[in-house]
């Protein structure tokens, strides 16, 4: 689909044969034009002289047979009167009678022309500007000969009056070379143009090709403006949320705490609001997901086993009438992600699969190493680069365009009220947007589902025990640790306090920045930083942590936040040496993070 | 070209003629009639090659050209020689000398001398209608002989009758006609 467009194949056969064509024609024009012109005026030459030796002819022909008697009879006289009335014809330069003999017997001539005192039997002689005929004379037998010469137009002025002729033919094929060269021009001209058209077409092709994928990137970049904006929104609430929900949970497990005389009544209100209020926390938990705020713990991992563990689980999630079946690539490499956050994840799409497939079907995870590149990533907001994929399909319903579009997106859900919350896919959407990864939906509605992760490849040989959390075991703190806490809001930071004396801790608090590095700076005792991330007063949790170990380098630093800043947070990864707990905390969680840390 | 025949200048010729023969015949050497009978003679048989005969005058294309001279004068003597070994239209010559009161031959040709004045009319009348072309000499006895040789100046000429001609059914070429010094219609 992405692929660049192809053209269709033009044919050029035709246009390189045309100018050559087109000359061969030309010059085959001009050749039988000039022969043309050649014989027409050979015709013509040819035309004149028989009209000429013709009409000479007749004349001595009719001489010849006037003249007979008169040889015949030895009457020159008349054979004189006879040849003399040629002199009508001003054409006419010699007409001469010679006897059987051959000797002259009569003749005329004009002026400056001489009788050949013999002649022979010939035929006609054309010269230059004269012809001359002889005719025997016949009565019975030859009697003599009669000789006549005419004058013919000279060859110039014949030439003359083919001139014309010539001229046409030239004219002619000028007027064919031209008609040549201008037709060969037209088919060049023609063929530029065709090239030009042909040349355009492919530009414009490209051009919206590129308009496509350049309106795909749009709307790409648009949905992932828009999920930015939503997960701005929840974080922020969810943030908050959270530190309400820290009071309420701290207060409540503090009650629990206390041997409460009151009955049974009272403890299972208490423990009613907990369960309310853990509730409430994991719901803003999944907010913080989708709104990629959550602090992840990632490490190298190898997806198939995760899969493979998980497996049990997912059996029992799906039910009987959910067939799983798992294709895992032998070589997958590894990723680096949390492990939790990724079963989590698995577990929201398989559950997702059971409910596209209310009368059963077959779920298939796949793995499998997968490379994205420039072009995809262009127009599906994502990094080029290589990834481990994570497939999971159903034989579903599946979903129509629309609702692909918007599925990611947080509260959208298809499901009955009550039944879903909305938050599934999109928490799916921000752990692995955190990640660094990709996440996809392919679906045909009635065929099914598949949402695809990506996760990018683990790099270089960073390796290191593959965690999939272990709960630590619960110690009792060490009491020569002074703990200083940091935290602007006044309730969460007494509730804070008062849960570090309860573990065991000294216990120095702060409300922000300033105050807090005075107080490390008059306690040497402090071995830990207890800080919120978010703090008023210019100086935020991450800068007053990078002070506060500049000037006491073993200085060990627990952050808590509701979400995880980039302060805090690069790409996924903490700092080394730096620890973080998320709110909503538990008192266990805090004591074993503490305990951990100050080991 | 058109044949010349100019009645008028035939008719001026004629007094020329008469005038130049009376002077002729006066000053006329003998050599020069000698002269004059040999032309006379060959004009004889060369008359034959512009007259055309009618059908049946000759019975095949082998027989010969009769010419039959009557009288005697320098013409009739000297016949024989010029017609000896000459054809005309593929006919050999047989020239027949006739005898005052014999009966006539068939003749192509019939010359009458001056000699034979007495009965020269009548000779000439006697082959009227039959395909005979009569020569004379001498204008004055021409009567209806169809050819009639004149002297014009030392020349020999010969006036036609074309009336005669019609009357011995023979066709004259035109050649000839031109060349006559005058036609009788």
């Amino acid at each position: 689909m992405d692929g660049a467009p192809t053209l269709p194949a033009r044919t050029r056969t035709r246009r390189g044969l045309r100018p050559t064509f087109t000359t061969a024609v030309a010059a085959l024009g001009v050749t039988l034009l000039v022969i043309a012109g050649i014989v027409m005026v050979a015709y013509n030459e040819r035309a004149y002289r028989e009209g000429k030796v013709q009409q000479a002819d007749a004349q001595a022909r009719i001489l010849a047979s006037t003249v007979a008697a008169a040889l015949v009879f030895d009457d020159r006289e008349a054979a004189r009167e006879y040849v003399n009335a040629l002199a009508v014809d001003d054409a006419i330069q010699v007409a001469a009678v010679y006897d059987a003999r051959g000797s002259l017997f009569a003749s005329y001539t004009r002026a400056g022309h001489v009788a050949p005192a013999g002649v022979h039997d010939s035929a006609a002689a054309f010269g230059d500007d004269q012809l001359a005929v002889t005719i025997p004379v016949v009565q019975g037998t030859r009697i003599g000969t009669v000789y006549l010469q005419t004058l013919v137009a000279p060859l110039v002025r014949r030439l003359e009056r083919y001139g014309a002729i010539t001229l046409l033919v030239l004219m002619a094929a000028l007027l064919f070379v031209l008609l040549g060269a201008s037709q060969r021009r037209l088919a060049t001209a023609n063929d530029r143009l065709e090239r030009q058209g042909e040349d355009l077409a492919t530009t414009n092709e490209r051009l919206r090709a590129q308009i496509a994928q350049r309106e795909e990137a749009e709307m790409a970049l648009r949905q992932a403006q828009k999920m930015e904006a939503i997960g701005q929104l929840t974080g922020g609430i969810a943030h908050d949320f959270n530190n309400l929900l820290q009071v309420i949970l701290g207060n409540l497990q503090a009650l629990q705490r206390r041997r409460i005389e009151d009955g049974d009544e009272t403890r299972r209100m208490i423990l009613a609001a907990t369960r309310g209020a853990e509730r409430a926390a994991s719901l803003t938990q999944r907010l913080l997901a989708f709104s990629r705020r959550q602090p992840l713990n990632p490490r190298p991992l190898d997806i198939n086993r995760l899969v493979t563990s998980m497996s049990e689980l997912l059996h029992r999630t799906l039910g009987e009438a959910v067939r799983i079946e798992t294709v895992l690539a032998s070589d997958v490499w590894r990723v680096d992600a949390d492990a939790n956050q990724l079963e989590n994840a698995l577990l929201n799409l398989a559950v997702n699969a059971r409910d596209a497939m209310p009368r059963g079907g077959k779920l298939t995870i796949e793995t499998a190493n997968a490379s994205l590149d420039q072009a995809y990533a262009d127009t599906h907001d994502a990094r080029p680069g290589q990834y481990v994929m994570l497939a999971v399909s159903d034989t579903g319903t599946g979903m129509p365009r629309e609702v692909i579009a918007k599925a990611f997106e947080p509260f959208f859900t298809t499901k009955d009220a009550g039944k879903g919350s909305g938050l599934g896919l999109s928490q799916v959407y921000g752990f692995i947007r955190q990640s660094g990864g990709h996440a996809r939906i392919y679906s045909e509605p009635g065929d099914g589902t598949t949402v695809k992760l990506y996760l990018p490849r683990l790099d270089g040989a960073a390796d290191g025990h593959e965690a999939i959390a272990q709960p630590g075991a619960l110690a009792h703190a060490p009491t020569d640790h002074h703990v200083l806490v940091v935290e602007d809001d006044h309730d969460v930071r007494a509730h804070t306090v008062a849960m570090l004396r309860e573990l065991g801790y000294a216990v120095v608090d702060a409300a922000d920045g300033n105050s807090a590095l005075q107080a490390l700076d008059a306690r040497p005792a402090i071995g830990l930083l207890f800080t919120d991330v978010g703090l008023p007063g210019g100086m935020n949790g991450r800068q007053l942590a990078d002070e506060a170990r500049r000037r006491r380098p073993d200085l060990r630093v627990l952050f808590t936040t509701g979400y995880a800043r980039n302060a805090i947070v690069h790409q996924g990864r903490l700092d080394p040496g730096v620890e973080l707990i998320t709110k909503p905390f538990t008192y266990d969680e805090l004591a074993a993070k503490l305990h951990a840390m100050l080991r | 070209m058109h044949a010349t025949r100019r009645p008028r200048a035939a008719i001026t010729w004629s007094f020329v003629v008469a005038f130049a023969a009376a002077v002729s015949a006066l000053g006329t050497s003998a050599q020069d009639r000698a002269v004059e009978y040999a032309v006379k003679a060959t004009f004889l048989y060369k008359f034959a090659a512009f007259v055309e005969w009618p059908a049946g005058a000759f019975t095949s294309a082998a027989d010969p050209l009769v010419i039959c001279v009557a009288g005697n004068d320098g013409v009739t003597a000297l016949v024989d020689d010029a017609a000896l070994g000459q054809t005309v239209d593929g006919h050999a010559l047989v020239v027949t000398h006739l005898a005052p009161g014999a009966r006539m031959p068939r003749c192509h040709i019939l010359y009458v001398a001056e000699t034979a004045r007495p009965a020269m009319a009548a000779l000439v009348d006697s082959v009227a209608g039959a395909p005979v072309l009569t020569v004379v000499d001498g204008s004055a006895a021409a009567g209806s002989a169809v050819i009639n040789f004149v002297l014009q100046g030392n020349r020999v000429r010969f006036d036609i009758d074309l009336k005669a001609a019609q009357r011995n059914r023979l066709a004259v070429s035109s050649k000839l006609l031109a060349l006559a010094a005058a036609v009788r219609q």
